[in-house]
């Protein structure tokens, strides 16, 4: 994104025709690789998926009946309100609290850099050990929360994670919790891209500081901001470890999401062609969000 | 204009996310050589009672004939899902015994966390050089790779050891398949209502038989501030229990097996019945509240601390429970609710089995014999006080928990290994979160027993 200046491959194919293969070259164990790793079993998946394989035996063809049930099963439903419920939480909270973290550290506030580093710091933790430690503050009889909350004198403390109603939300506090920190350090980056004489320029045509920032910032961010946004999108698409370590989707599925469901369908019920049509479906909903970010990307690219 | 091979690595680097998604599902399989066609002649293994009156002491030494194969040494692969801490010193030793005693074949040893286990284990057996010899659980869990020829015949080690004359017949029928045995059954266990007895002498209370005493029993603590009954059912096997015991107590043994089986339904009015026992407890409050933030153990403290009594647990329980406070501790039959129904007790049987493809099958049938040995199931039950299957193990030593988990066992008129062992995975899986959503909202049972009944019905015709 930020390459402007940098050589551009173009000049090459400029400097005559007998050097233009000579990138494919390099890029062909990449590919190669690529192909064997990840375009090959994706395609595989996609074979899987219209398959009753039960990854012991030789897989047999059912055709679509592995959709049909997907689509009649109470589970799969509470799967994709659960992931929406994610990706909503995920492209609103961090992201707003992630840029009103950065334009405040941006100034040189005594402590900025502790502070910074304090909220960036859930970010370098493994979600395994974030879901662990979050799961001890959410246990109802000793964990944090409720002793707070029995210390200030409430009487009926929730459940958190056992209560099916909360426990979605609790696993999406935690993962917010991790996922500000990231966000805040993106728009930070994107900052020091915004030429200060445009800012400079807006005060002296009188601006406040929300015109500034509504009209001047923010326009200039947006590049970040669509970064920010798909990949909160994808990273709650994605999520799995916390849903997995916090309640493995439980009580009674009621916390289950995509990924997670798919992993029990496959792994732990033996039905590896199921878990594929999840995992199928699961790509085409990341896929939509791929395409818009491209789609965006080049477009930018293009107007520059 | 940006170049277009800035382009390119933008589509590639965000293909790679998505491709991550999508090839999580896929780990290549091997295509199974061995394809058993097998003619599904359906052997009931769960429904022959495990006959354990027949722990008879033989006095007589047997000389087991091992013959040694000369050096050089062989190194074979044991994976364990003995995960515990005191399984797992135990399982250590056990390999360290058999070393020493075998000089000529190293056993490579790894421990897997037991949850873990159970995912990998099809990995395992379907690689081109599997472990050779693996920790696994007798009954429909074992049937499954028997079943689709993943497993090694060992009835030459059976017939060697003369493990057909000194295993009880339950056990053999337990790993045997066609004729052919491929398990060795090495230690069982019973379940029963744990109970702290320090609480119920501070209430005058006794074990209760009936359920109309265990009913008072939990109305007398729960009137005293002490939560009746304790369960972690963050993974939800510890609920399931309930659910095998209270169908079993209500609806007979045969029964339930064979909704285990697929052949009852989940909405006949027989299971619903079971279930509002359930919700009497439940309704009642004589469960722990926020079951389900709780892994099994989680729950111990609170009966270490006194603040609840009873936990329906695995003889296994005692393994987490400090050593000082062992004593503490004592366990009694789960309540018998109707007097004319035969009596059905869980009492899972672990074991080993060795891979069909397994790269060293000799070293592996030598480490199976030493398993199923005398010699070996002595120590794991003096260590670990799980059952041994074989009846040349002198249990007139045994601690008085034990005998008295063999009485009980002796009592019942049927045999269950537990829920996620007598049904299939899938129906296990759908079975326990149905359980759990019982256990949050009991008025819902009509609605999940017909939920239940829905997924019966696709499992068991997929079949």
């Amino acid at each position: 994104m930020a390459t402007k200046g940098a050589i551009r491959p173009g000049r090459w194919r400029q400097s005559g025709g007998k050097t233009a293969w000579i990138p494919y070259l390099f890029l062909a164990a990449p590919l190669a690789l690529f192909l064997m790793w990840v375009i090959g079993p994706m395609i595989y998946s996609f074979y899987l998926s219209l398959t009753n394989w039960d990854g012991v035996s030789a897989p047999a063809f059912i055709g679509l009946r592995n959709y049909v049930r997907l689509f009649d099963d109470k589970i799969f439903w509470i799967a994709i309100g659960n992931n929406a419920k994610w990706v909503i939480s995920f492209i609103t909270l961090p992201v707003v609290i992630g840029l009103a973290l950065a334009m405040v550290l941006n100034r040189d506030i005594p402590g900025a850099k502790a502070i910074k580093s304090a909220f960036y710091s859930p970010y370098i933790i493994a979600p395994v050990v974030i879901g662990l430690i979050w799961g001890w503050m959410y246990q109802p009889a000793t964990g944090l929360f409720n002793s707070v909350l029995n210390a200030v004198g409430v009487e009926k403390t929730p459940g958190w994670l056992s209560d099916p109603r909360l426990a979605t939300w609790c696993i999406i506090a935690a993962a917010i919790w991790r996922q500000v920190g990231y966000v805040m350090t993106l728009y930070l980056a994107g900052l020091q891209g915004v030429d200060p004489s445009l800012i400079d320029a807006s005060q002296v045509d009188g601006c406040n500081f929300w015109q500034t920032f509504r009209n001047v910032i923010l326009p200039l961010l947006s590049p970040v901001t669509v970064v920010v946004v798909v990949i909160s999108i994808i990273d709650s698409l994605r999520s799995f470890d916390l849903v997995f370590v916090m309640t493995r989707g439980g009580p009674a599925n009621s916390s289950s999401v995509l990924a997670n469901m798919m992993y029990i369908e496959a792994f732990n019920n033996y039905k590896m062609g199921y878990g594929a049509a999840i995992a199928v479906v699961l790509f085409l909903i990341t896929a939509v969000f791929i395409f818009i970010y491209l789609w965006q990307t080049l477009r930018t690219e293009l107007e520059y | 204009m940006q170049s277009k091979w800035y382009r390119v690595l933008n589509v590639l680097a965000v293909f790679v996310m998505v491709a991550m998604l999508a090839a999580c599902a896929a780990p290549t399989p091997q295509v199974v050589e061995k394809v058993v066609t097998q003619v599904v002649e359906k052997e009931k293994v769960v429904e022959k009672p495990v006959e354990v009156e027949k722990v008879v002491t033989q006095v007589v030494e047997k000389q087991v004939e091992v013959q040694v194969p000369a050096a050089p040494v062989t190194t074979m692969v044991y994976n364990s899902y003995q995960s515990d801490p005191a399984p797992r010193a135990a399982d250590e030793e056990t390999v360290k015994m058999f070393m020493e005693k075998y000089p000529n074949i190293k056993v490579v040893h790894s421990t897997v966390a037991h949850e873990d286990f159970k995912q990998a284990i099809r990995a395992y057996l379907t690689s081109s050089q599997p472990p050779d010899v693996m920790t696994w659980f007798a009954g429909n869990r074992a049937r499954f790779f028997i079943d689709k020829g993943q497993i090694l015949d060992i009835s030459d080690v059976w017939a060697n050891e003369g493990w057909n004359e000194s295993y009880p017949k339950g056990f053999q029928a337990l790993s045997t398949v066609n004729g052919k045995q491929y398990f060795v059954p090495t230690s069982y266990y019973w379940w029963a209502v744990y109970y702290n007895k320090k609480v119920f002498e501070k209430y005058n209370l006794t074990p209760p038989e009936t359920w109309e005493d265990f009913l008072k029993v939990c109305e007398t603590l729960k009137s005293n501030g002490v939560t009746p009954i304790v369960s972690g059912t963050k993974n939800a096997w510890p609920a399931a229990a309930w659910f095998d015991y209270l169908n079993m107590r209500v609806n007979g043994p045969e029964f339930h097996i064979n909704l285990m089986l697929g052949t009852e339904k989940y909405d006949d009015p027989r299971v619903k019945k079971a279930f509002e026992y359930w919700a009497e407890l439940l309704d009642n409050g004589y469960f722990i509240e926020n079951a389900a933030s709780y892994d099994w153990q989680d729950v111990l403290p609170f009966m270490l601390q006194e603040k609840a009594a009873m936990y329906l647990m695995g003889q296994f329980v005692m393994d987490s429970i400090p050593e000082e406070n062992k004593a503490d501790y004592d366990f009694f039959r789960f309540p018998i609710i109707d007097p004319a129904v035969p009596i059905g007790e869980d009492a899972p049987t672990d074991g080993y089995f060795a891979a069909a493809n397994a790269p060293h099958p000799e070293a592996a049938k030598q480490f199976l014999a030493f398993l199923g040995s005398k010699e070996v199931q002595t120590y794991v039950a003096e260590e670990l006080k799980r059952l041994p299957t074989n009846t040349e193990v002198d249990t007139s030593s045994f601690p008085e928990a034990s005998k008295k988990g063999m009485e009980l066992l002796a009592g019942a008129d049927y045999i269950a290994q537990f829920f996620d062992r007598d049904t299939t995975p899938e129906m296990a899986e759908k079975g326990m979160a149905a359980f759990q959503a019982f256990w949050n909202d009991t008025t819902q049972i009509d609605t999940i027993l017909a939920d239940l009944e829905k997924e019966r019905a696709l499992i068991f015709a997929a079949e």
